[in-house]
C-alpha cells in the first residue's frame, strides 16, 4: 500500500467495526497489535496457548492421548500388534506413525482430497520421534526372535486445526507413548502370539508368558516442540491458523527435554528471512517452552497414576 | 582438520558443480543441476492464468511437483515439494503475475546426497531460464554434523548415512550494487538471513549455529558459480539466434 | 530408518486366550450391568471443533463421536443450479475406533443413511444454491455407532444455526432370541438376531428414517418400535437441554 493511500485507509478504518476491519485489512489489524506488543487474544508475543492434556481418551487402544493447545486439538492412539521380523533384524520391532486430518477438523478440508500438509507432517513427526533413539529403546520392541516382534501403530488424528499443528501433534504423540501400557502376552502352540488377560493367569500358568508384566515405559528425555512466526522484527510464538495464514514465515525448534540438544529447526521458506539472532530467540523461547511442556505432562502423567 | 573423506576432499570441499539451463525444448524454461553425482532436472511451465483454490489470487501462485528417481511419491518427496515451494516463494516477486500459476516440475536423475541443494539451484536456474523475475537467487548448502563434532560441507550419500545429524540451508545470494544506494541497508540484512533450514537427527544448538557460518560462508563462492555458468549462452538459444 | 516406516508387513493384534465366542442364553446380564430397556448415559456436547460453523460431540458409553458442520457454502463448480440448499454428509472411522486395526464398516454406506437421516429435518429451501457439509468422526466405536451419529449430526446442524423442522435423535433396538435390548453396545450387536433403528422428530412425532435388518415377528416389532419412539422423545429432551445451556453460557 502506497503512502499516499494510508492516511485514507486510517480514516476509514476508524469507523469501520473492528471485526470488518479484521477481515478486510488483516495485515494491517495484526501489525497494529504487533506495534503494541499484544496478540489479537491478548497473549504477549512469546507466549502460548493455554495447553491441556489428557491420557487415556481412547480405552480401544493401548496408549493414548488428547492434547490441546488453545483450540488445536490432537488425539493420538497407539495400538500395539504382532508382526513377523525380517531376517535381516529378527530382534527388531516397527513404529508406524501416521498423521490424519479428516474433514472434520477444518473448513479447508474437504473428503476424498487428503490435504497436502498431513504427509509433510507425519514425516515430520516419524524423523522427529524415530531419531529420538530413547523412545525406541525403551519400547524394546522385540517378542521372540526372528518371531514375532511388536508393531506399534501410531495414529494422530487433528480433531481442530487452529495452527501449531506440528507442535501439538508432537505433544500428543509424546503423551501416547508415556500411557502406552506394553500388554502381556504368550506364545501359544500354533506359533501365535496370545494375550493373556487378567482373570485366566492362573489357567496359563504353565505357559510362560514372553513379556513378564504390564509394561509402562519410563521416558526420561522427550521432544518437544515450538513454533514461531516471524514478522519483520516480531517473533510470536505458538501462532493460530489466522497469523499462520496472515504472516507466513515460520520456524519450529524441538528440543530435547532433558539435554536441550536440538532434535530439529525447520523454516520451511516463506516469504520473509530468518537471521541468526532471531533463530536464537526463537531456541530461548523453545527452551522455556519445553519446561513449561515437561510440567503438563508430569501432571498429566501423575494424576493418571493417583487414578 | 583430519577427516578423511572420499575422493580427499576437504572438510569445507564442496563437490564440482555444473548447472546448464534451456536443457529441454518443450518446456517455458528448464535446468540441469548436478553436485558431484547428484544430478537434478528442473522445468518450469508458465505463468499460466488462475490460480488453485485455497491460494491468494492477489499473488502468483507456486505449484512444485517432485518426481523421484524410481518409484511412487511418498512423504519424503511430498516433504521436499512443500519446502522447494515454500523456498520459491520467498525468491519469487509474487506480485508481479497475480492469478497466476507456475509449475515447476523437479526430476531427479540420480541421488548422492545434498539432493535438495541441487533441486533448488535446478528450479531456480529453470526460473530464471523461464524469465520469472526473482527477487535473488536462493543458494542452498548441505552441512553435516559428524559423531565426533566435525563438521563437513556437502556430504555424499555414504556419508549422509555415517552422519549423527544433517543441516539443509538456504541463503539468498549475494547481491551486488545493483540497487540503489539507499537499499543497501536491507542488501546487508537479506544476506544475514536464511530461507529455509531443515534438520535431521539431534545435534547441539551451538555446533547448529557452526553450521550456519559455515553454510553462509560458501554462498558468495557458489553464487559466483552460479551466476557464471548462467550467463553462459543455452544450447537452443544458440541453434535459434544461428 | 526410512525403509523401516514404508514397508509394511502384514501383522495381527494378539486375541485374548481361552476367550471362547459363545452366544449368552436369553436371561444373560448386559456387560455393562444395564436392564434391557435402559440407554447408555449419554454425554452430549456442542462447539468441540472451533474451526467449524457448528459442532458436537456425542459420547454413549464407549461410543465416541465429533460431528462438524460446514456452511452453508459454495457448492461444487460442477453442481447444477438448486433453488433448494445440498446436504453432503461424510462418515470416518479412526483406526484405533475398532477393537481389531482399519477394520472399520463402510463408510459410504453409513454416509448415506445418515444423508437420508437428515434430510428430511433439514429446511433445505432456506439456503438456495449452497450446501451444508456434515461430516462425522468416530473416534471410538462401541456399538449403536449410526444412531449415535445421526443424534450428535442433528445436535451439531442446531449449533451451526441451520433451519430444522425439529432436532432428529435416534435409538437402535437389538433382538436377542425372546428379550429386546436397546441400544445395544458391540458385543451385544455380535450377537443380534435382528435390529431396529429408528430416527425420529420428536416434537412433531414424524420419522425420518427407519432402518429394520435380520428377522423379526410382527408384535416384536411393534414392541421395538415403541421402545425406540420413548427412547427417542428422552434422547430429544437431552439434546434440547444440552443446546439451552450452551446457549445460556453464551448469554452470561
Amino acid at each position: 500500500m502506497g503512502t499516499s493511500t494510508n492516511g485514507k485507509v486510517n480514516d476509514f478504518s476508524s469507523d469501520m467495526e473492528v471485526d470488518a476491519f479484521r477481515r478486510l485489512f488483516p495485515l494491517r489489524f495484526h501489525e497494529r497489535h504487533l506495534a503494541e506488543s499484544i496478540r489479537p487474544d491478548g497473549r504477549p508475543l512469546g507466549k502460548a496457548r493455554d495447553t491441556t492434556l489428557v491420557l487415556g481418551a481412547v480405552a480401544s487402544a493401548n496408549g493414548s492421548a488428547l492434547a490441546k493447545i488453545g483450540c488445536t486439538t490432537m488425539l493420538a492412539a497407539i495400538k500395539m500388534e504382532v508382526m513377523a521380523p525380517t531376517v535381516e533384524a529378527p530382534d527388531e520391532g516397527c513404529i508406524a506413525i501416521e498423521f490424519h486430518m479428516p474433514p472434520i477438523c477444518s473448513p479447508l478440508i474437504r473428503p476424498g482430497r487428503p490435504a497436502e500438509i498431513a504427509p509433510v507432517i507425519s514425516k515430520q513427526l516419524s524423523d522427529t520421534i524415530l531419531r529420538q533413539e530413547i523412545i525406541c529403546h525403551y519400547l524394546e520392541l522385540s517378542l521372540v526372535s526372528g518371531k514375532a516382534a511388536w508393531m506399534a501403530y501410531l495414529d494422530i488424528y487433528c480433531l481442530d486445526a487452529d495452527g501449531a499443528l506440528f507442535d501439538a501433534a508432537l505433544l500428543s504423540a509424546v503423551a501416547a507413548f508415556s500411557h502406552l501400557q506394553v500388554p502381556v502376552v504368550s506364545l501359544n502352540d500354533d506359533g501365535r502370539i496370545v494375550l493373556i488377560s487378567e482373570d485366566n493367569i492362573a489357567a496359563m500358568k504353565e505357559k510362560e508368558p514372553v513379556n513378564k508384566e504390564k509394561r509402562k515405559l519410563k521416558l526420561d528425555s522427550v521432544p518437544f516442540s515450538l513454533t514461531c512466526v516471524l514478522h519483520k522484527n516480531h517473533i510470536l510464538a505458538d501462532p493460530t491458523s489466522e497469523e499462520e495464514s496472515i504472516m507466513e514465515t515460520f520456524l519450529t525448534v524441538v528440543l530435547d527435554s532433558s539435554s536441550f540438544q536440538l532434535v530439529s529447526l525447520n523454516k520451511p521458506g516463506g516469504p520473509g528471512l530468518a537471521h541468526t539472532s532471531a533463530i536464537q530467540e526463537c531456541v530461548e523461547l523453545a527452551k522455556l517452552r519445553v519446561k513449561e511442556v515437561q510440567k503438563i505432562m508430569n501432571e498429566a502423567t501423575s494424576d493418571m497414576e493417583q487414578d | 582438520m583430519d577427516v578423511e573423506r572420499e575422493g580427499g576432499r576437504g572438510a569445507n570441499q564442496l563437490r564440482p558443480m555444473d548447472c546448464t539451463r534451456s536443457v529441454l525444448s518443450r518446456a517455458h524454461g528448464s535446468a540441469s543441476c548436478s553436485n558431484g553425482e547428484t544430478r537434478v532436472l528442473a522445468a518450469v511451465y508458465g505463468p499460466k492464468a488462475g490460480t488453485k483454490k485455497n491460494e491468494n489470487p492477489e499473488k502468483a501462485c507456486i505449484e512444485v511437483i517432485w518426481k523421484p528417481k524410481t518409484g511412487q511419491i511418498g512423504k519424503q518427496e511430498k516433504e521436499f515439494e512443500m519446502i522447494l515451494k515454500r523456498t520459491l516463494q520467498n525468491i519469487c516477486l509474487l506480485t508481479a503475475h497475480p492469478n497466476t500459476t507456475t509449475s515447476i516440475i523437479v526430476q531427479v536423475a540420480h541421488d548422492d546426497g545434498s539432493l535438495l541443494p541441487c533441486a533448488i539451484h535446478a528450479a531456480c536456474a529453470a526460473l530464471v531460464d523461464a524469465g520469472i523475475p526473482l527477487k535473488y537467487f536462493a543458494v542452498a548448502i548441505c552441512c553435516s554434523f559428524s559423531e565426533s563434532g566435525h563438521i563437513l560441507l556437502d556430504p555424499n550419500k555414504l556419508e549422509e548415512q555415517k552422519m549423527k545429524a544433517l543441516v539443509y540451508l538456504a541463503f539468498p545470494s549475494s547481491v551486488r550494487s545493483v540497487l540503489t544506494e539507499g537499499s543497501e541497508n536491507g542488501e546487508e540484512s537479506a544476506e544475514n538471513g536464511i530461507i529455509t533450514s531443515l534438520t535431521h537427527g539431534v545435534m547441539p544448538v551451538d555446533s547448529y549455529f557452526q553450521c550456519l557460518e559455515q553454510g553462509r560462508a560458501a554462498v558468495t563462492p557458489l553464487t559466483n558459480i552460479l551466476k557464471k555458468k548462467l550467463q553462459s549462452p543455452s544450447p537452443i538459444n544458440q541453434s535459434a539466434a544461428a | 530408518m526410512s525403509g523401516k516406516g514404508s514397508t509394511t508387513p502384514s501383522t495381527y493384534s494378539p486375541s485374548p486366550t481361552g476367550y471362547k465366542k459363545k452366544r449368552p442364553d436369553s436371561n444373560w446380564a448386559r456387560p455393562d450391568g444395564r436392564t434391557l430397556h435402559q440407554c447408555r448415559p449419554a454425554f452430549l456436547r456442542t462447539g468441540a471443533v472451533n474451526s467449524a460453523s457448528g459442532s458436537a460431540y456425542a459420547e454413549f458409553g464407549n461410543t465416541k463421536v465429533i460431528v462438524s458442520v460446514f456452511g452453508p457454502r459454495e457448492s461444487k463448480k460442477a453442481m447444477m443450479y438448486s433453488d433448494s440448499g445440498r446436504l453432503n454428509c461424510n462418515v470416518n472411522y479412526t483406526t484405533f475406533a475398532t477393537p481389531t486395526r482399519s477394520q472399520a464398516p463402510e463408510s459410504k454406506d453409513l454416509s448415506s443413511m445418515l444423508h437420508k437421516a437428515l434430510e428430511g429435518a433439514i429446511i433445505l429451501k432456506s439456503f438456495p444454491k449452497t450446501t451444508v457439509d456434515v461430516f462425522a468422526l468416530v473416534l471410538e466405536s462401541g456399538g449403536s455407532d449410526l444412531p449415535v451419529i445421526i443424534s450428535c449430526a442433528s445436535l451439531a446442524l442446531a449449533d451451526a444455526g441451520i433451519m430444522l423442522y425439529d432436532m432428529v435423535a435416534s435409538v437402535s433396538v437389538s433382538c436377542n432370541g425372546t428379550s429386546l435390548l436397546i441400544d445395544p453396545v458391540s458385543e451385544e450387536e455380535s450377537y443380534q438376531d435382528g435390529s431396529l433403528i429408528i430416527t425420529c422428530m420428536p416434537s412433531r412425532n414424524e420419522v425420518t428414517q427407519m432402518t429394520v435388518t435380520g428377522e423379526w415377528s410382527t408384535p416384536k416389532i411393534h414392541e421395538a418400535m415403541q421402545l425406540c419412539l420413548d427412547a427417542c422423545s428422552k434422547l430429544g429432551k437431552i439434546m434440547r437441554s444440552c443446546l439451552k445451556e450452551a446457549a445460556s453460557g453464551l448469554q452470561d
